[in-house]
């Protein structure tokens, strides 16, 4: 008797319809073969499936039964077809009865009969929710992830026999209630205030105009001084996670296993911070079955990568192209795949190898030669896509001690001004003709050269400032360009959309430090 | 200028010689006890180059101190005319070399290698910079030599020997600035060394210096006093038409220098509008910024 059960595949953050169709033989020497492109971990499920059939009390069928997966050119991986191979060969058997409408079944199953935690769910309910499929089967434990896809129903599922006595309508298994994503979204709070960090005013001023503006920042300082503190605030005071926003990030999180068990909808932008010593596939992305990087877990949130000085430089420059486009496609032979990074950087580096260049209380100890040589490996392009620059050095406690009753800026309240900066930037971009170009623009960061000249007007003596400025740095084309681009951000803090004298003059704070 | 336009690049200059017996030969370093008996060079030999040299030597790991001490003394010599003497390593050498340039005033690199080695490796910029300015490298070894160990030693006895004076700015303890001063001091030149912080490691041998004997120097008259060029002026600067918060900020930065975040804390302003002001006083020229700090210019 052959069953047709319908799941998904994915392919990079695409899901694809799968019919798992299931044959128990009445002839034929009693056997379990899986024909279709099936990985390792697929082939397993044979002795998975039938162990928890067999656990659950169900008589496992003496007969040959062979499973195929289709479309068979495509190669299938991991363990969530356990479930669609048990329920067809549950259905041969004549145990349950399939509802003739499409219905997706998905999720690995242990030993005992129960389902365990599968990633992606979540895109399995969108692709539910554009084929129209009504009802989807899916792990308990990772149930939650589509309860905010409407239209679908989502059934958790505990263990085989639960699935069992819901098909035979003797115990129901209910469904997960919508929840609203608006309501899930306002409830987010922030692991990092900024009122936490001591002192460093400057610091807490440039990454404020980068969130404005969408700039990436590069922080230089000694250990301790308060980076990582800095960094790990930074989402905070992002602008909150819009819907969309929200549902592009939990795809990502989803197809790469990065939701909790029971875990929801993803509702804080995300804060990476990869090791130095991460690969260079697994920051970009990559792998013979492509999966989205750590700059794709990043998209639409902050990516913090410390001691930036000690990645190999292949993989800085490996970052490069994704920052510009904000997307990264990686081709493989067998076909190319395209993950979204949307991703702040937000890089730190000690001054000196040891740290602790002109640090008041220590000595360096590092030669004029390494200290020459790592300043080196911090210049270079990757650094030229970093619009503001900026040096936190090192706090003695006392002096903070003694001002402790100042009032220090909470997230909250930066938020509420990056968030004002950012709706001047969207009106701006959208009002004048934004249709005219190919790629449409939110931020400042994201101006080329040629949207400078058409947004920015810069007041006349901001003019000659940027000129004496350009002749005693010696700035370079492209330093000149960033300057506008930040002082067009601190414009818009300020609440006006002409650059003023005082802007660019801050604006040069944040510009690189170059050797002579 | 020896070559026109386009690439500049030290190799274009020719290495060039003198003999001990060539009347070009510098007076100074012909009475020294072991003079070479020949130099090469690359750059315009002049006479008048060697007539007020001075050693400027220190440590390599030239702390902030360090380097406001050489800014503000070399480029008060080089108003005098003084030719600044140095071995073209990091830290004081470089930077006396430089700010001597800066000042539009003339410098001599003695090597501790051949002429087309560039010891430090990546100096090669600063190397055509030297030429340029109408300065000289010096060195008595063949062209391609590479340094040793031993070549800088023998190298410190020509930058004393071409100059009156030699003037210590920092060293540690076993730094080899001592031993150019304890060569000069064999050769008969003045020594002077600049007094640093007492907790310094980097003041360790200028403080000794002193202690043993060697001419405390402070200003740059006390310098061109010792060497004896007393008639030479000495041009001063100072600043005028400040705002009150510039002169504020100068006032602060006199005594030390510091960072934004420090200064914003001092004068109990807000950090946006010291960055501004710092931002502009760094444009006008009347400070400057090294690694996050700023001090006066």
């Amino acid at each position: 008797m052959l069953t047709k059960v319908w799941s998904v595949a994915h392919q990079g953050l695409q899901a694809i319809e799968v019919e798992v169709e299931v044959n128990v033989a009445s002839r034929g020497f009693p056997g379990f073969h899986i024909v279709g492109l099936p990985t390792k971990a697929v082939e397993e499920a044979r002795e998975r499936v039938r162990t928890a059939l067999v656990n659950s009390g169900v008589d496992f069928p003496q007969k040959k039964i062979t499973v195929n997966l289709a479309p068979a050119d495509i190669p299938k991986e991991g363990s969530a077809y356990d479930l669609p191979m048990a329920v067809g060969i549950l259905t041969c058997c004549g145990e349950l009865m399939l509802p003739d409408k499409k219905t997706y079944f998905f999720g690995e199953v242990g030993l005992d009969g129960k389902l365990r935690h599968t990633r992606g769910v979540f895109l399995l309910a969108m692709l539910a929710k554009e084929k129209n499929v009504r009802e989807i089967f899916v792990p308990k434990l990772s149930a939650n992830e589509a309860s905010v896809i409407e239209g679908v129903k989502i059934y958790p599922v505990g263990d085989l026999l639960k699935l069992v006595r819901h098909f035979r309508e003797e115990r129901k298994i209910k469904p997960l209630a919508t929840v609203s994503k608006k309501q899930i979204l306002e409830e987010a709070e922030v692991d990092f205030d900024f009122a936490e960090v001591a002192g460093q005013e400057q610091a807490k001023r440039a990454l404020e105009i980068a969130a404005s503006g969408g700039h990436n920042v590069f922080m230089v300082g000694p250990p301790g001084s308060g980076k990582t503190m800095l960094a790990r605030a930074m989402p905070g005071i992002l602008p909150e996670l819009i819907e969309g926003e929200a549902l592009e990030v939990t795809k990502i999180y989803s197809v790469t296993g990065n939701i909790e068990p029971g875990g929801g909808l993803v509702r804080r932008r995300p804060f990476r911070a990869p090791h130095h010593t991460t690969s260079r596939m697994g920051l970009i992305g990559g792998g013979s079955k492509p999966m989205p990087g750590e700059i794709s877990l990043a998209h639409r949130g902050v990516l913090f990568l410390d001691e930036f000085a000690e990645y190999p430089r292949a993989t800085l420059e490996a970052l490069r192209q994704p920052l510009e486009d904000g997307i990264v496609t990686i081709v493989r032979v067998a076909g190319r795949v395209k993950f979204p990074a949307e991703f702040m950087l937000v890089a730190a580096a000690n001054p000196c190898p040891c740290g602790f260049l002109n640090h008041p209380k220590k000595d360096c100890r590092c030669l004029p030669g390494q200290i020459i040589k790592y300043q080196k490996r911090l210049s270079g392009p990757i650094l030229d896509r970093i619009d503001i620059h900026v040096n936190v050095p090192f706090v003695e406690m006392e002096k903070l001690r003694l001002k402790s009753k100042e009032k220090r800026k909470t997230s909250k309240e930066i938020r509420e001004r990056v968030v004002t900066a950012r709706q001047r930037q969207e009106n701006r971009f959208s009002a004048k003709g934004g249709s005219a170009s190919r790629r449409k623009i939110f931020t400042n960061a994201e101006m080329r050269n040629k949207q400078i000249k058409k947004y920015c007007q810069v007041s006349d003596d901001a003019e000659r400032l940027l000129q004496q400025a350009g002749d005693r740095f010696q700035l370079s084309a492209r330093s000149y360009f960033r300057l506008i681009k930040v002082s067009q951000t601190i414009a818009d803090l300020a609440g006006v959309d002409k650059i003023e004298y005082s802007h660019i003059a801050e604006a040069l704070q944040y510009r690189i430090r170059e050797e002579n | 200028m020896l070559y026109n336009g386009g690439m500049g690049s030290w190799r274009e200059w020719e290495i060039k010689s003198v003999k001990i017996s060539d009347k070009e030969y510098p007076e100074l370093l012909k009475k020294i006890k072991n003079p070479p008996d020949r130099l090469y060079y690359r750059g315009k030999w002049k006479r008048d180059l060697f007539k007020n040299c001075l050693a400027v030597v220190g440590a390599r790991k030239m702390t902030r101190y360090g380097e406001g001490v050489v800014e503000k003394l070399v480029s008060e010599l080089v108003q005098a005319r003084v030719t600044i003497v140095s071995g073209f390593m990091y830290g004081v050498d470089t930077k006396a070399h430089e700010v001597c340039i800066k000042n539009g005033g003339k410098t001599i690199a003695v090597f501790g290698s051949g002429l087309n080695q560039v010891t430090p490796a990546g100096n090669d910029k600063f190397y055509t910079k030297v030429l340029e300015s109408g300065g000289l490298v010096v060195s008595e070894y063949e062209a391609e030599m590479q340094a040793r160990l031993w070549t800088f030693p023998q190298r410190n006895r020509i930058v004393a020997g071409l100059s009156k004076g030699v003037l210590v700015i920092e060293g540690g303890e076993k730094s080899g600035s001592l031993i150019t001063a304890k060569l000069g001091l064999k050769q008969g030149k003045k020594i002077m060394a600049v007094p640093g912080p007492v907790d310094s490691s980097m003041a360790k041998a200028t403080n000794w210096l002193i202690k043993s004997g060697a001419v405390m120097v402070t200003t740059a008259e006390e310098i061109l006093k010792e060497l004896g060029l007393v008639g030479e002026t000495v041009k001063k600067e100072e600043i005028v038409g400040l705002s009150k918060l510039e002169s504020q900020i100068v006032e602060e930065l006199k005594r030390e220098s510091l960072g934004v975040d420090e200064l914003a804390r001092r004068l109990n302003k807000d950090v946006v509008e010291v960055s501004q002001i710092v931002s502009l006083m760094s444009v006008k020229g009347l400070i400057k910024e090294y690694v996050g700090k700023y001090m006066l210019g």
